[in-house]
């Protein structure tokens, strides 16, 4: 047996037909689209104070929405590592006559280096880079192949880079779930895809297209690509109008995660403006104790106390407002009397029986038990020391 | 008791005395030292003299200055030598130099790289300087990864991460490539077989890489006593190494003590067992007060051992946390805590596998006991490198077993003590291993026309081979990767079966838990469905097996009894590459398919070791592709013979042959397989096979293939010498197996072999 025969043995490759012989090209393949404007409702009203409140990084100021490059990558595979190449791009920019979608394909590994130049000058060109997941995806698989070519990397992270998944996660995931492009564009945008390529099937249609040399097998691909592109910016406009307008969010789910991500971003007085909007329901309750705890960090101990005892009144978020209220009257206010009724008071909704054992409840009456008591040693101690000038 | 004073007790025990061979006692060594090599940096002199160390030993010293001199080194050190400073002290001072420059450190085991570490974090803090350490392994957090990648000096990692973790995504690690000055590896010696293989073929991978990027890193590698560290540094880095091997570190002295069991059945050639043998030595150190490390050959043995002398000290509530048991298996966690217990003393014995071989650090210990030999003059010596302390005096048992090499050994101490170590043999060009690496190396960066891949053999072969797989594509003179595959996920380093199996304790219905990991050829050994699984001296019953989800399901018993499979072999032929004929005897190398299978397993009594019963297995058989050398005896001869005389005596020879060819191949036993088969499907005729125990094999039947008769003429040596009348362990097997007739057919058929001439004796 040769070698060849050995290996054969050891692992039996399918037969298959000699690939055909791709003509030496100079430059990658490439297609120019242009969209109607009409697609992309308000893109051309895009705030760029609206976009500082949806995510951290610094823009150019004044923004341009035309100087806004999107990009998006398929790839030979979806583990990422050394031998993974983007062999088709799609890039997108807005025009005063449409969006314009650019797709460069490699019909072999010689053409990805002109199609990483051209990425490598359409980025240098932007004033933003807007992705979806390409900040752990697309940029650093383009980091490697840049590396790779022997082309300077750092070109990918000199724009601000506008990563469209973290900021469509942070308001919808606690609705949806799953924050994939299609999911979103059939739940946020009301444009749900037909025929569309599933992406795990991506890479496979390359290798085939590799073997035979049928270009055809690509227009899946590509159909795929210039319709993730154009999702890009339709969501971006969308995500900067639901934030000017969070009253138009449907969902209670939507409006409190809104919350949330503001509040987080310490966008206070715009946090608070979605909890407010929020139905009444246990995520308006979460959304007012939210807001309450806010008020007491900031030190308005007052207006934390207001919104507590209001949600006592309404009858709402069960044993919390009490304990909150307690807490202030005995640390903020020194009213012990007005401390125990509130402890007794939760103590009686907290000691409901239970269908189920729950460990959290157990804890928290427990601790209940000991503050009611310490507030009771305190009342005994306060009157002994007839420092009672507190109103019975 | 202290150790001298126990060897005055026993050399004065008469009965103990009885069944010594040999009470070798090794002197206690001086140091010798030597000044600070030019060009060690002066915040480094500093660091050594806060310490104390004003000279360095002459080894430390000599690694130091030829690494600085630019020279790739080897490093042989025994166990405590101070061989960390060889190559601490170098990259240290380098980096001290050049704040850019880089080092890899490559440990076999986590364990290992954990205590490294540790040691360089104090030099380093001493010297105030700001050199980062890192480890990276698959416990290194997602958060911290990319600050190794970054900014880590010394990235401390073991090879199965620089494998899978690191050199597949290189892109992210440009500031280690581009800077990269020392790769330096530990514990070469383990790097033998199928894991030194693959090493070696990383290590093409990553100076493939490191060219790319245009660094030329220095190796300094560092090696237990072997007879080749230089040929095997030189097959692992492809480069010429230098040696350095004149230990300058001082030793104690030891006692070295080889003990014989009492023979209980001469006709038989039966001796007492070594368990119950090794329990009283054991125990015996263990109520004196004498910290020591019993090892033995099997997880099984490991888990008796531990079982009987937790009985010995265990306290009113059954707690017996003195006494603890250590092998593959256990939780990394559990694992740790048993080391610890070790170096602050609080454990006096532990029962081990040679899973506590390596240089995992336990400190010191004062006592050791071998259960059995454990294959390799290099694993002895480790192994009781053990025991050792540097002012104090240190006593090692071997303790022999019934087995023909045990029994070898002990007769003939001074094979052990005279002879060099054996040789690492391995074969980086296995098929298998070679085009596992080919698809990680295409995967890592394209190949181009004509470039080679370390002095692999035929690049260009294994090339378009993988381009014909549709795994690579060839086009304008480069081998572009083009599959979805991630290759390095495929191929685990340490054997050839990629995934393990877990093992989940069911005991306590609501709390299932994984208790340890089995990997995939053992499996069917020790977890069948009704085996009695040992873990830390606790019995469980295998319930389920589930073979494609790789799980074993057990339940806490308590039974008094253990269990031992039995495996059946079967070979086929792929191919022959080569053969020769004298007189009718062949001889013939070539490659085969060893398809093994257990059907049934024995229950075997504890204590009296007598047979309960038996019951089936039914696994899939498992094929494995490897490298075999066989001998067949001509027809002429075999009509002497009855059938079930010829049947004997080629069992009595395979047994033989299992005790010969280690000892002459330089390998542990269980790195080849013997088997007979009266009528060979390969030749027709009774043919003795041997045959690599791994897949595509590593080099040792072609070794024994080119001894020609040597092994055959080796093992006529031992069997006529023997004393026994019809056959014993120790030659061609007992009695009861080989039958009566047995070893006299043996006999015949070696010296036909021997002497073709047709002289008979």
């Amino acid at each position: 047996m040769n070698l060849r025969d050995k290996l054969r043995a050891v692992s039996a490759p399918a037969p298959r037909p000699a690939p055909k012989p791709q003509p030496a090209a100079s430059d990658c393949w490439r297609k120019e689209i242009t969209r109607p404007l009409e697609e992309f409702p308000g893109a051309f009203d895009l705030s760029r104070d609206t976009l500082m409140l949806m995510q951290a990084e610094e823009l150019p100021r004044p923004l341009d929405p035309t100087r806004i490059l999107y990009l998006d990558t398929e790839t030979t595979g979806l583990n990422g590592g050394a031998g993974t190449v983007a062999f088709q791009v799609g890039l997108g920019w807005l025009r005063e006559d449409g969006f314009h979608v650019r797709q460069l394909v490699m019909r072999d590994y010689p053409e990805e280096r002109y199609l990483l130049r051209e990425v490598e000058a359409a980025v240098e060109d932007a004033d933003v880079l807007c992705t979806f997941n390409g900040r752990t995806f697309d940029v650093p698989l383009l980091r490697s192949r840049f590396l790779m070519n022997r082309m300077d990397p750092d070109v990918l992270d000199a724009p601000p880079h506008i990563d469209l998944l973290h900021i469509a996660r942070r308001v919808f995931k606690l609705r949806l779930r799953r924050c994939n492009l299609g999911n979103l564009e059939a739940q946020v945008l009301g444009i749900p895809r037909e025929d569309d390529l599933p992406g795990a099937e991506v890479p496979e249609r390359y290798f085939r297209y590799l073997r035979t040399g049928e270009f055809a097998l690509l227009d899946d691909v590509l159909r795929h690509n210039e319709q993730d592109i154009a999702s890009l910016c339709v969501l971006l406009n969308r995500m900067t109008w639901l934030y000017d307008h969070p009253e138009r969010l449907g969902h209670s789910e939507d409006l409190f995660a809104m919350g949330v991500a503001l509040e987080r971003a310490k966008h206070v007085e715009e946090a608070r403006r979605c909890y407010r909007l929020l139905p009444s329901g246990a995520l308006h309750a979460q959304g007012q104790l939210r807001m309450a705890a806010g008020y007491r960090r900031e030190g308005s101990r007052a207006e934390a106390a207001r919104l507590w005892r209001e949600m006592i009144s309404r009858g709402e978020g069960g044993v919390t407002p009490f304990i909150e209220l307690a807490k202030h009257y005995e640390h903020f206010e020194r009213d012990i009397p007005r401390a125990l009724e509130m402890t007794r008071e939760a103590l009686v909704r907290a000691a409901e029986p239970r269908l189920a054992p729950d460990a959290e409840a157990e804890a928290q009456l427990e601790a209940l038990e000991k503050r009611y008591q310490r507030l009771k040693k305190k009342e005994q101690a306060q009157r002994k020391s007839g420092a009672d000038d507190v109103p019975y | 008791m202290n150790v001298d004073q126990l060897a005055q007790v026993l050399r004065a025990d008469q009965d103990f005395m009885e069944n010594v061979t040999r009470w070798e006692v090794l002197p206690a060594r001086p140091a010798r030292y030597a000044d600070y090599p030019d060009g060690l940096d002066e915040r480094l002199r500093e660091v050594l003299r806060k310490r104390g160390i004003h000279q360095l030993y002459t080894h430390q010293a000599q690694a130091v200055q030829r690494v600085l001199a630019g020279e790739d080194v080897v490093v042989v050190t025994p166990t405590a030598s101070g061989k960390t400073m060889c190559y601490n002290l170098p990259v240290l001072s380098a980096i001290l130099k050049n704040p850019d420059a880089r080092a890899l450190y490559l440990f076999p085991t986590k364990a290992l790289s954990a205590d490294q570490v540790s040691e360089l974090y104090e030099m380093i803090e001493q010297a105030g300087v700001d050199i980062k350490t890192f480890t990276y392994d698959g416990d290194t957090p997602a958060a911290a990864r990319r600050a190794v990648r970054q900014a880590g000096h010394i990235v401390v990692t073991n090879p199965d991460m620089l494998h899978s973790g690191i050199l597949p995504h290189h892109t992210k690690w440009v500031k280690l490539f581009e800077n990269l000055r020392y790769i330096v590896i530990d514990e070469i010696h383990t790097y033998r077989g199928v894991f030194g293989s693959n090493l070696t073929n990383v290590l093409r991978r990553l100076m493939r890489l490191c060219a790319f990027y245009g660094s030329h890193p220095q190796f300094i590698l560092c090696s237990a006593t072997i007879a080749n560290p230089r040929e095997l540094a030189e097959t692992l880095t492809g480069r010429p190494v230098s040696l350095i091997d004149d230990n300058g570190a001082p030793a104690g002295e030891r006692h070295f003590v080889f003990y014989n069991p009492p023979v209980v059945n001469r006709q038989l050639g039966i001796r007492k067992g070594v368990v119950p043998e090794v329990r009283a030595i054991s125990g015996m150190l263990l109520k004196n007060g004498i910290q020591a490390i019993t090892f033995a050959r099997s997880r099984l043995v490991v888990e008796v051992l531990t079982r009987y002398l937790k009985d010995m000290v265990r306290d009113p509530m059954g707690n017996a946390g003195r006494v603890r048991g250590y092998r593959g298996g256990y939780l990394p966690t559990q694992r740790r805590e048993i080391e610890r217990g070790l170096r602050a003393g609080q454990i006096d014995a532990v029962v081990s596998t040679n899973a506590l071989e390596l240089g995992i650090d336990i400190g010191a210990l004062d006592a050791c006991v071998l259960c059995g030999y454990p294959g390799t003059i290099a694993s002895a010596w480790q192994q009781a490198g053990r025991a050792g302390r540097r002012k104090s005096t240190s006593i090692v048992f071997f303790v022999a077993s019934s087995a023909a090499i045990d029994q070898y050994i002990v007769n003939h101490p001074d094979y052990f003590l005279r002879q060099s170590p054996e040789n690492a043999l391995l074969n980086p060009d296995n098929l298998y291993i070679l085009l596992s690496h080919f698809k990680c190396a295409a995967f890592e960066l394209p190949f181009e026309d004509g470039d080679s891949f370390g002095n692999a053999p035929a690049p260009e072969e294994y090339l378009s081979f993988l381009e014909e797989s549709h795994i690579l594509h060839h086009a304008e003179g480069r081998w572009h990767w083009s599959a979805e595959d991630f290759p390095a996920s495929e191929i685990s380093l340490r054997s050839a079966a990629s995934e393990n199996f877990i093992i989940i304790d069911i005991t306590d219905a609501g709390h299932h838990r994984v208790i340890g990991e089995m990997d995939r050829y053992t499996v069917p050994m020790l977890l069948h469905e009704n085996a009695i699984y040992m873990h830390e001296g606790r019995q469980y019953q295998v319930e389920k097996l589930d073979f494609d989800a790789c799980k074993a399901y057990i339940r806490q018993v308590d039974v008094d009894y253990y269990t031992d499979a039995d495996l059946n072999v079967s070979l086929s032929l792929l191919d022959i590459e080569d053969s020769a004929e004298e007189q009718g005897f062949a001889r013939a190398l070539g490659e085969v398919k060893v398809t093994s299978l257990v059907t049934m397993f024995k229950k075997i009594k504890f204590d009296t070791h007598e047979t309960l019963g038996f019951g089936h297995v039914r696994l899939p058989e498992m094929d494995m592709h490897t490298t075999a050398c066989w001998w067949t005896l001509p027809d002429s001869l075999c009509a002497r013979f009855e059938a079930d005389a010829l049947q004997g005596g080629m069992l009595g020879i395979a047994n033989l042959m299992r005790i010969v060819a280690p000892l002459y191949l330089m390998c542990s036993p269980q790195d080849i397989a013997v088997i007979y088969q009266v009528r060979s499907p390969i030749t027709d005729k009774p043919t003795i096979i041997l045959y690599d125990n791994c897949p595509g094999g590593v080099g040792l039947a072609q070794k024994a293939y080119g001894m020609q008769g040597l092994l055959l003429e080796k093992c006529l040596d031992i069997v006529s010498r023997c004393t026994c009348a019809l056959g014993c362990p120790s030659c061609v097997g007992p009695v009861g197996e080989v039958g009566a007739d047995g070893k006299k057919t043996a006999i015949a058929v070696l010296q036909a072999w021997v002497q073709p001439a047709g002289v008979t004796p």
